[in-house]
């Protein structure tokens, strides 16, 4: 078992190829996973598998995903023989929520609640089984809260099975089109949402399709738009303080 | 010994981020202001305030924040109260709380 802790890491990792930084992560860690969303981070298991065929791979079965997602999560299983860990909602508290508030109430209090029961819980205890995870994180996603992600870092908001957790982001500096251009050059397979216009996938009544020029995550929440963010500390201030 | 630093945010208009606030009236009614060894200012008005410079380096992309320090060993970084809280506070929280708490500071919209 790898030792959870950067120390062991290369110094010049952040200027290394996913597919280098995965080859690290695996290398220094048995007891890792990749988060697979169902959508282009399949990149992931595309390059992982050639380096470790049956690496750790587990997804959020919320409920609530598209049909098209789900027929994805079979078709990678068989296209790589590997096993997906899908996490499901704890029942109870699910329950509790839908019984007090209904089915869809995150379009009249914000998505918090319902992703915190059904996405958050789960990773939170699949998390804790773990001493790294590797994410499909890009740094172009979102100019305003992803600039700054690192290919690797400490989790500052989830304990793993040792108390400290590593979260490698392979894909950090890699542009939505290099991660086209993988899938196409590599024939890897792809949700077929991608070709009905959605962009980000996540959950079905939490995603919409986005018109070209818009940016991705405006598919998502968009009836949020507008919602406080003030805990986030400004992308130009950090910038500025990284020169 | 362990020491617990606790980076806030100031906003550019001068006034403190209301979740700091909230994390500071919890730590207040939690009685572990003893617990917490050093605050410190991420000011949005100057990228150069310490605070701002911590998250840099860090990576923290939210406030407020805790650095906690042992000696011999790697800065440990928590972006969520609750789970200082019971790690190393050795304070009860419960799991909803908790992730109540990491919905509301930490960056989960890619999952």
């Amino acid at each position: 078992m790898g030792v959870v802790s950067m120390d062991h890491l290369p110094m010049d990792l952040e200027r290394r190829s996913p597919q280098e930084i995965l080859a690290c992560a695996l290398e220094q860690f048995d007891n890792l996973a990749i988060s697979f969303s169902g959508a282009e981070d399949v990149v992931l298991i595309d390059m992982a598998t050639r380096i470790r065929p049956d690496v750790g791979v587990f997804s959020l079965d919320t409920g609530r995903l598209h049909p098209e997602t789900y027929a994805f999560f079979e078709r990678v299983r068989e296209h790589y023989g590997i096993e997906i860990d899908l996490r499901f909602p704890d029942t109870q508290q699910l329950q509790a929520l839908v019984r007090e508030k209904g089915l869809f109430s995150f379009y009249r209090d914000g998505h918090q609640e319902c992703c915190g029961i059904r996405k958050v819980l789960p990773l939170k205890r699949k998390l804790a089984e773990l001493d790294a995870w590797i994410t499909g994180q890009r740094r172009d996603q979102s100019l305003d809260t992803r600039a700054g992600v690192p290919v690797v870092q400490e989790d500052p908001a989830f304990t793993g099975a040792n108390g400290r957790l590593l979260k490698f982001n392979p894909l950090a500096h890699w542009s939505s089109r290099d991660v086209w251009d993988y899938i196409r050059e590599h024939d890897v397979p792809c949700n077929e949402l991608h070709r009905h216009g959605f962009v980000s996938i996540g959950c079905q009544p939490c995603t919409r399709t986005v018109l070209p020029h818009q940016h991705e995550r405006e598919g998502r929440w968009w009836w949020e738009l507008a919602e406080d963010k003030e805990c986030g500390l400004h992308a130009g201030n950090r910038e500025a303080a990284n020169g | 010994m362990t020491k617990i630093t606790l980076v806030k945010k100031v906003h550019p208009d001068g006034t403190a981020c209301r979740k700091c606030r909230d994390v500071l009236g919890r730590i207040e009614r939690d009685g572990v202001w003893g617990r917490i060894d050093r605050v410190v200012v991420a000011d949005e008005r100057d990228p150069d305030s310490e605070g701002m410079r911590l998250a840099a380096r860090f990576h923290v992309e939210r406030a407020p924040f805790f650095i906690v320090e042992r000696p011999g060993e790697p800065p440990q970084i928590y972006t969520v109260y609750l789970r200082l809280l019971r790690e190393e506070l050795k304070r009860e929280a419960s799991e909803p709380d908790e992730v109540r708490e990491l919905m509301s500071t930490a960056r989960l919209d890619f999952i």
